[in-house]
């Protein structure tokens, strides 16, 4: 079987991840993103606001790994490159050796905004 | 020259700006960006005249217009800071003197009148969470070519 870990994921986290800290709870634990921050665009009435999508992805087995559970996701504080976020959403990205060995994608929000 | 439906667009950008806490007021301008929230955006919408038979090609006739305002809540607002801008919105359109005097006046019968419509409201998520309102009101004014 291939391992999708060590042959695919973390080849790219090397070449493409920043350090982060996730902080979930009184749980602070140090680990590796791909900053996935996208423009995003937002209509009404026709009109268009231009922003950005804030987004980051993870690696589930790193995150297991140092405690931090799928019911620790939300709310979470998540820092990198900079800036802080909260985690208020978040979608799983499966891999072809199962959802736990796979990625997360957080969708994240302002931390000093509601 | 008295273009009635003109004169109305111009005053209600005028009107709309003074919405508390606006930063930026637009006018068919359909390109915002976050930095210029929160925002109202006034588009100059539709038009439909009520045609009437067996008149002059020239003759005056009553028009609705149904103008467009967008507002765009501040990133830190929710639902109810969008329910007072709109409580503002109908307030500083519906009693503004200039506005009603140029309905009013646009038509020897001094009937034009201004109604608020209605609204629709739209949420969503971008690096805050977004939250905006639609709304429409109709101008009633006497379309009169020859002052044209």
């Amino acid at each position: 079987m291939i391992d999708y870990s060590a042959l695919l994921y973390d080849p790219i986290y090397d070449a493409l991840g920043v350090p982060a800290t996730l902080t979930a709870g009184a749980t602070e634990v140090a680990l590796t993103v791909i900053d996935d921050t996208r423009p995003t665009t937002n209509t009404s009435g026709g009109v268009e606001v231009r922003s950005v999508g804030p987004g980051a992805f993870a690696r589930i087995p790193e995150l297991s790994d140092n405690g931090i559970a799928r019911d620790d996701y939300m709310d979470a504080i998540l820092a990198f490159n900079g800036r802080a976020w909260v985690v208020r959403s978040y979608e799983l990205r499966g891999s072809p050796n199962g959802e736990d060995a796979g990625e997360v994608r957080f969708l994240l929000k302002e931390a000093s905004l509601g | 020259m008295a273009d009635v439906r003109e004169n109305i667009l111009a005053r209600l950008v005028e009107v709309v700006a003074t919405i508390p806490n606006i930063r930026s007021a637009h006018r068919n301008n359909v390109d915002i960006t976050e930095d210029q929230k929160p925002a109202v955006v006034v588009l100059d919408g539709d038009e439909e005249a009520n045609d009437a038979q067996n008149r002059r090609s020239n003759s005056p006739v009553m028009v609705q217009m149904t103008p467009g305002i967008v507002v765009f809540a501040t990133p830190n607002m929710d639902g109810s800071s969008l329910s007072v801008m709109r409580l503002d919105l109908i307030k500083l359109v519906l009693f503004d003197t200039g506005l009603n005097n140029l309905v009013a006046k646009s038509s020897p019968r001094g009937d034009g009148t201004i109604r608020y419509l209605g609204c629709q409201t739209d949420v969503g998520w971008s690096r805050t969470e977004f939250v905006a309102m639609s709304a429409q009101f109709q101008f009633k004014y006497a379309l009169q070519p020859e002052q044209l």
